[in-house]
């Protein structure tokens, strides 16, 4: 990963919830940007731009503040929940070569074992990574898991120069055995029924029910005429 | 059906309406679910109701997590009674939903099975609701 997107900042002398409201209308992101002991300083972010930006997880960003280059991360991003709209961002500051620790998605590979259910308990792990070179995702193959496979964080491929800051017995993935058919048909039923839901059969499962009737009435006769 | 096993009070007033969700506005178990986009008081047999819709389409694959918890008794009094004579009694459990909140959620299966069992299970909720997947994970 790690493309530095470059983003040209205003330093901003307004602030509180009418300033921001002002700097969104202009389809601008207010952010704050601190770390290394410095003071925060508060700018706002041209909107579309940093919204591509921050479309990746961990984006690292390159900011222009009148006229000296910044490299910060993006700590955390405030959206709107309906809208897709970023209300704020923190920034942390930090310098080529330097280690952060940052979240990476787990991304799994592969088809487990038929009759099998892949669970992910712990979609990210936390790394110690340099800055400047921040995986997209970690990646494990789980082809051909079978029934009780627990990949623990500890067992994950890690991207070179990554250190793992999440405990190495922490669960990430677990594969269990899928119910039975029985078992989700009588699980449902109970629910059914003690919701009061009637069911109406769909054209497939009756013409699925016909089809074993019709067996089972041709069995009948068999045995009757034998 | 979810029902809390005890209450401080069994006649409550109306909870607020008002707002946006404050949590679990993104989707924190699985890879895919369903997201509130208007206020809406959800019954514990719509929860019910809509988990039932969902796991008969996905079948024996995936897994299914409710985020939402009907414990808000709301009352009813009964037909063709004159006004006073106290508070009605318990009706129903609701669970008070708010715009963004994220209720159910669902992994294991591909993405297309996944649309159409929330779909499916959007049509058992009160509000309009939308798909969401999970963000900057595998998709």
């Amino acid at each position: 990963m790690s493309d530095v997107t470059k983003l040209v900042a205003e330093q901003r002398t307004q602030f509180g919830k009418g300033a921001a409201r002002k700097i969104r209308r202009d389809h601008k992101i207010p952010a704050v940007m601190y770390g290394h002991g410095t003071a925060p300083v508060h700018i706002a972010l041209p909107g579309h731009e940093t919204m591509l930006a921050l479309k990746h997880t961990n984006a690292l960003l390159t900011l222009v503040i009148d006229g000296e280059e910044h490299l910060a991360l993006a700590k955390d991003v405030q959206r709107d929940p309906i809208k897709p709209v970023i209300e704020h961002v923190d920034l942390v500051v930090v310098r080529k070569g330097e280690k952060v620790t940052v979240e990476v998605s787990v991304h799994l590979e592969g088809d487990a074992a038929p009759e099998t259910v892949v669970t992910t308990v712990m979609g990210t792990v936390e790394l110690e990574v340099e800055a400047t070179d921040i995986p997209e995702n970690v990646t494990h193959s789980i082809e051909g898991a079978q029934v009780g496979t627990q990949v623990l964080a500890s067992d994950l491929q890690l991207p070179a120069g990554a250190t793992l800051v999440t405990d190495p017995e922490a669960l990430v993935v677990n594969v269990t055995q899928q119910v039975t058919a029985e078992e989700l048909e009588a699980d449902l039923e109970e629910a059914e029924g003690e919701a009061g839901i009637e069911r109406e059969e769909s054209g497939e499962e009756a013409a699925a029910g016909a089809a074993t009737d019709g067996e089972g009435a041709a069995e009948a006769k068999d045995s009757d005429q034998s | 059906m979810l029902i809390p096993r005890r209450v401080k009070h069994r006649k409550q007033h109306h909870p607020g309406r008002s707002g946006m969700a404050k949590g679990g506005t993104t989707i924190a178990f699985g890879d895919y679910g369903i997201q509130a986009l208007e206020p809406a008081y959800v019954t514990n047999r719509q929860i019910e109701s809509a988990r039932i819709a969902m796991t008969r389409y996905i079948k024996r694959g995936g897994k299914v997590w409710i985020n939402i918890y009907p414990d808000r008794p709301l009352t009813k009094k009964p037909a063709e009674t004159r006004m006073g004579s106290g508070k009605g009694s318990p009706e129903w459990w609701i669970a008070n939903v708010k715009p963004g909140r994220v209720m159910f959620e669902l992994s294991g299966v591909p993405e297309d099975v996944a649309r159409e069992a929330l779909r499916l299970a959007m049509h058992k909720l009160p509000m309009k609701c939308r798909f969401v997947r999970r963000e900057g994970g595998d998709f």
